[in-house]
């Protein structure tokens, strides 16, 4: 069943004389389960669709139907329950705030999402292990390695159960060893839990481990293709 | 969000940086310790006034004219029993009654003692007091009030002055008036109040004196009676026809007006002060506004992280709005206690109490949250409205 169905999609930055025009007629479809990897150069206009997609950004000429649901209709309010209860956000670097402690941070999206603070803890506490960072909960972002943090951010994005996940150059800023524990642990997501994966990347072989690799140039889907499996 | 996150989270935020944080507050905690102090000392004296001017309970108010002898050795009380009806005679329509106030402590009177007649001063006790020591006889009992005993206690030094020892001076005789009391004590280190030549039983005292003087009186007056005129009609009745009125002067001390003086000082005071608060205040609200700005700004990538993970734009200006006013409310709630201390402080130096009530504190409580809302809005409003893409790129 296809979730995402995006239709003649364009953006522009900027207004009048000086826009500039990003994203050029997407036509994109993406089906439940799938692991989907968005290449291109950088200025291609990918960190700007999966942002659509995301549900980030809700200035963009176009149809985006999510489960049938018209979300170009949607306004900014819907749009922050859409985000906080569809969709895992994980980010080049991190994002994670400083000044809270590992488990407030992978609990965030649960208290806006209205939960008593021991749902919470119990839900952090099963995230964070699935990860593989049981004991991190007290200590704070800083004190923890760039793997450490990366996979706190995963943690944080799936602790809703969301039905997918947008990955922006996940492994952007780690090592080669750390990127491949990473990748192993979202194809372990995608696998395990059946939670779609969207991820942007530049790099080749973090793509080729993914199920379907979409080329983007100057806005326009290159390509479009099954990989692997 | 529930509200109550949001509370913690703010709370979390302010203290991430305590030194920033108390900074702010201090303007606020100025401004409203200089309100509640002001208040404070404002509604003391208005709470004086009104006890001052209505003593009963029926709403009738009392006043009192004092006689201060020209020669502090005179005998005279100043007012005698004539002098009260005269009074009562005259002044009928506005006085309900007048009485002798007596005096217990430091009377001047004439007495003999040994083998001459001088003035001594004296006070009276009730029995068993614990204000000054016995060196040699006994103290003054309750009992010798109940049965009216003449019985007397001699100071230290005027025995040995008089009788060379203090065994010597045991048993002699003392006439006060009409009345002969005998030396029972002899008592030493007294309190201030008791620090006179004799000490007798008051209720023996004042049995055997009858009420026939005094030097002060206690006028009631009838209700409505404008009690500051009255009493200067009275006291000026009394200097032509008082029986003491060439040894001496009848004086009203007009507390009314005394402390009506004081209010009128203290309400204009309390224009100046608010004034200054208020500018105090609204400074403050700046240095908030202005932290709150730069905490926005510091705090950008924060605000794109909460709204990615699905804060609603209203809940991130709440946070905002939320830091503000606890900064201010705290400011506030310190600045209340501490408006409070000085008022204490103050009045020990002025004849009235400071009075804190419930609305002081409500006062200090919503002026302060209302600082928050007015100053913290307008970040707040930064804060949720920032473009999401623009921060996360």
């Amino acid at each position: 069943m296809s979730m995402i169905d995006i239709k003649n999609v364009n953006k522009f930055y900027g207004q009048g004389e000086s826009s500039f025009h990003v994203l050029h007629d997407i036509n994109l479809s993406i089906a439940e389960g799938e692991f989907v990897s968005i290449m291109g150069q950088s200025g291609s206009g990918k960190s700007t669709l999966i942002n659509i997609i995301g549900f980030l950004d809700d200035e963009f000429e176009g149809k985006y139907f999510y489960y049938k649901h018209p979300i170009h209709e949607y306004t900014r309010a819907q749009f922050s329950k859409l985000r906080n209860q569809n969709v895992g956000f994980v980010f080049q670097n991190f994002k994670l705030i400083n000044t809270l402690s590992v488990g407030d941070n992978v609990g965030l999206p649960l208290l806006y999402a209205g939960e008593k603070r021991q749902a919470i803890k119990s839900r952090v506490r099963e995230v964070l292990a699935a990860v593989g960072l049981s004991n991190a909960g007290e200590k704070k972002p800083k004190n923890l390695s760039g793997g450490q943090q990366q996979r706190v951010s995963i943690a944080r994005a799936i602790v809703t159960n969301p039905k997918f996940l947008i990955a922006d150059e996940p492994t952007g800023a780690l090592d080669s060893q750390t990127s491949r524990e990473i990748m192993t642990l979202f194809k372990e997501l995608n696998q395990k839990n059946k939670t779609t994966i969207i991820m942007v990347t530049h790099d080749e072989k973090v793509a080729l481990q993914s199920e379907r690799i979409v080329h983007i140039l100057d806005g326009r889907i290159l390509s479009d293709e099954k990989v692997g499996v | 969000m529930l509200f109550i996150e949001l509370l913690k989270t703010s709370w979390q935020s302010l203290r991430v940086n305590p030194k920033r944080s108390f900074l702010t507050m201090i303007g606020i905690v100025i401004g409203i310790a200089a309100v509640i102090t002001i208040i404070a000392l404002g509604n003391g004296v208005k709470a004086k006034i009104l006890k001052e001017l209505q003593a009963t309970n029926s709403g009738k108010q009392t006043t009192e004219i004092n006689y201060y002898p020209n020669d502090s050795n005179a005998a005279s009380q100043g007012f005698t029993e004539d002098d009260l009806t005269q009074i009562k005679n005259n002044f009928s329509a506005t006085l309900s009654s007048v009485k002798f106030k007596r005096d217990t402590k430091n009377i001047n009177n004439t007495v003999f003692l040994g083998n001459e007649t001088r003035t001594a001063t004296l006070s009276l006790v009730k029995g068993g007091n614990q204000h000054y020591d016995i060196d040699v006889g006994r103290n003054i009992a309750k009992s010798d009030n109940v049965i009216n005993n003449q019985v007397a206690l001699l100071n230290k030094q005027l025995a040995i002055k008089e009788y060379g020892t203090e065994e010597n001076a045991l048993d002699s005789a003392l006439t006060v008036g009409d009345d002969t009391y005998k030396v029972v004590g002899i008592f030493t280190k007294p309190t201030d109040d008791y620090n006179v030549d004799f000490l007798l039983p008051q209720r023996t005292y004042l049995y055997s004196t009858s009420a026939q003087n005094g030097s002060i009186i206690k006028l009631t007056f009838n209700k409505g009676v404008k009690v500051s005129a009255a009493s200067k009609k009275i006291v000026s009745f009394l200097k032509k026809n008082g029986s003491s009125r060439k040894t001496g002067s009848y004086e009203y001390t007009d507390m009314g007006s005394l402390l009506s003086g004081i209010s009128k000082v203290i309400s204009s005071l309390t224009y100046f002060i608010s004034a200054i608060a208020g500018i105090s205040l609204f400074i403050a609200g700046i240095g908030v506004m202005n932290m709150m700005y730069i905490s926005v700004s510091e705090r950008t990538q924060e605000i794109g992280i909460r709204l990615a993970v699905g804060a609603s734009a209203r809940s991130i200006m709440l946070q905002f709005l939320l830091e503000a006013i606890m900064l201010t409310v705290f400011g506030g709630l310190l600045g209340f206690l501490i408006g409070w201390g000085t008022a204490a402080l103050i009045s020990l130096a002025l004849p009235f109490k400071a009075i804190v009530t419930v609305s002081s504190f409500l006062l200090a409580f919503g002026v302060s949250s209302l600082v928050g809302i007015v100053f913290g809005l307008l970040p707040a409003k930064q804060a949720a409205n920032k473009n999401l893409i623009d921060i996360l790129r």
